[in-house]
C-alpha cells in the first residue's frame, strides 16, 4: 500500500475498525513513515479529547415544564377529538335513525301490539317487506328488490298522509317532518356508503331497518289521522 | 458499539439492550407507556442530560435551537413510547429520536440544513457549559461546532456518541464511504483548528 492509501487507513487503525489482516503493513509502514506517525498521535489525541468531552449537560430548567405542557395539550386534544368523534357519530343521520327505531321499538311495545292486531286488516299499504320484524336481505340484490317495496308503500303512505296532514296539530305535523327528515338524511348517508361498499351486510341491515322505521312512522301516523 | 483501543471505554455511551437499563427507568417506561405523566418525569430527568448534550453538538451550540429540539425529542418520546419495546436501551432509542427529529426538521427548513456557524460564532457552546457549571474542553466544543454540518453530525455520532459507521449511514441516508469521507474530513479540520 501506498503512503496516500495509509494516510486514509489511519483514522480506522487508530479506531480499532480496521480489518485485522489490514492492520499489519499499516502499522509497518507507520514505524517507517514520521508524517503518518505524526498523524496517528494526532488521531488519538483528537480521539481522547473528544472521549473526554461531557456525556450529559443539564438542559434549561424550563424545558420540562415546557415538554409537560405540550404533553397536556396532547392529551386535552386527544380527548376532544375522542368526544368530538363520539358526539359526530351519535350526530350521524343513520346512527340517529337507527337510535330512533331503538327508541320506538323500546317506548312503542303498546303501538307495535295495536299494529299487529290490525294487521291484515286489509289495507294496501301493508305488505311482507313492511313488517318491522321481516328477515333483512342477505345481498344488495336482495334489498334493491325489498327497497323498491320501501319506496312504493313510503310513496302511498306519503299521499295519504299529505291528505291528512289538517287533521294532525301543527307542533305533530312539525315533528313528523323533523323525523322524516332526519330518517330521510339517514337513508341517503347510508345509500351512499352502500354504494362505496356494496358486500356491507351491516349497511344493508341498517338501511332495510332505516327504511321500515320510516314506513312504521308513517302508518302510525295515518293510523293516528284515522283515530282523530 | 466500535472497540476502539482508545475511545472504546469512554464512548461506547448507550447499555445496548433494555437488559442494561436500570430496573427504575424499566418501571418508569412501563408506567409512562401506560399514560403516566409524572413516570415520564423520571425518565426526562433520567436521560435529559445525554440528550440534551447530544442536541447542542448536532445544533453546534446553539442553546436555543439545541433546547428547542430536545423538547421536540421528549415530546415525540411520549407520542410513541408505546412503539418502544426495549429491542435497544431506552437511551439509543431517544438517540436515534433524536437525531431523526434533527433531521426531520433540517429537512423542514432548508435555512437550518445550509447553516454553518463561523469559526467566530462558536461560543454558545461554551455558555451553555459554563451556565450547567460543567468544565468542558471548550476549544474541543467549539472546533466541533465549527465543522460543516455533515462532518460534524459524522464526528459526533461517531467518535463522540460512539456510533459504527453503518449506524450512522443508516440513520442519515447515506452511503458508509460517505460516513467515512466526512469523518475524514472532520478529524483533519479539528486538527488543523485545534494545533494552530
Amino acid at each position: 500500500m501506498t503512503h496516500d492509501v495509509i494516510r486514509h487507513l489511519l483514522g480506522d487503525y487508530v479506531t480499532g475498525e480496521l480489518p485485522e489482516d489490514a492492520r499489519a503493513p499499516v502499522a509497518d509502514h507507520i514505524a517507517a513513515c514520521a508524517i503518518c506517525a505524526a498523524e496517528v498521535e494526532s488521531l488519538k489525541s483528537i480521539l481522547a479529547r473528544a472521549a473526554d468531552l461531557p456525556r450529559s449537560i443539564d438542559p434549561p430548567a424550563e424545558a420540562w415544564a415546557n415538554i409537560r405542557a405540550a404533553i397536556e395539550r396532547d392529551e386535552k386534544a386527544v380527548g376532544a377529538q375522542r368526544v368530538r368523534s363520539s358526539a359526530g357519530f351519535w350526530r350521524r343521520p343513520y346512527v340517529l335513525a337507527a337510535a330512533a327505531v331503538v327508541l320506538v321499538l323500546l317506548s312503542s311495545g303498546g303501538t307495535a301490539m295495536y299494529m299487529r292486531a290490525r294487521a291484515g286488516d286489509g289495507d294496501p299499504s301493508r305488505s311482507a317487506s313492511m313488517n318491522p320484524g321481516a328477515a333483512t336481505p342477505a345481498s344488495l340484490a336482495a334489498f334493491t328488490i325489498e327497497e323498491n317495496n320501501y319506496l312504493r308503500n313510503v310513496a302511498v303512505l306519503q299521499d295519504l298522509l299529505d291528505q291528512q296532514e289538517s287533521l294532525l296539530a301543527p307542533e305533530t305535523v312539525a315533528q313528523l317532518k323533523a323525523s322524516l327528515r332526519t330518517i330521510d338524511e339517514a337513508i341517503l348517508e347510508a345509500r351512499n356508503a352502500l354504494a362505496r361498499d356494496p358486500a356491507n351486510k351491516m349497511l344493508i341491515e341498517m338501511l332495510s331497518g332505516t327504511y321500515r322505521q320510516k314506513v312504521d312512522l308513517l302508518r302510525r301516523t295515518a293510523e293516528m289521522t284515522r283515530g282523530s | 458499539m466500535k472497540t476502539s483501543a482508545v475511545v472504546s471505554d469512554s464512548i461506547g455511551p448507550n447499555p445496548s439492550t433494555m437488559g442494561e437499563e436500570k430496573a427504575a427507568a424499566l418501571d418508569s417506561i412501563r408506567r409512562a407507556q401506560s399514560g403516566d405523566v409524572d413516570a415520564f418525569e423520571l425518565l426526562y430527568r433520567e436521560y435529559a442530560g445525554r440528550v440534551y448534550a447530544l442536541c447542542l453538538r448536532l445544533k453546534a451550540g446553539d442553546t436555543s435551537d439545541a433546547t428547542e429540539l430536545m423538547q421536540d425529542v421528549f415530546i415525540k418520546a411520549w407520542r410513541r413510547l408505546e412503539t418502544f419495546r426495549g429491542e435497544c436501551a431506552f437511551s439509543s432509542w431517544l438517540h436515534r429520536l433524536a437525531v431523526n427529529t434533527m433531521l426531520e426538521n433540517a429537512r423542514g427548513d432548508n435555512r437550518r440544513i445550509a447553516r454553518v456557524l463561523p469559526m467566530d460564532d462558536t461560543s454558545r457552546l461554551a455558555g451553555a457549559a459554563r451556565s450547567s457549571g460543567i468544565d468542558l474542553k471548550m476549544d474541543m466544543e467549539d472546533a466541533i461546532a465549527s465543522l460543516p454540518k455533515g462532518a460534524r453530525l459524522a464526528f459526533v455520532l461517531h467518535d463522540v456518541e460512539g456510533y459504527q459507521h453503518q449506524e450512522i449511514a443508516e440513520q442519515l441516508s447515506v452511503s458508509v464511504g460517505t460516513v467515512k469521507a466526512q469523518l475524514h474530513r472532520a478529524r483533519r479540520l479539528l486538527r488543523e483548528r485545534l494545533e494552530r
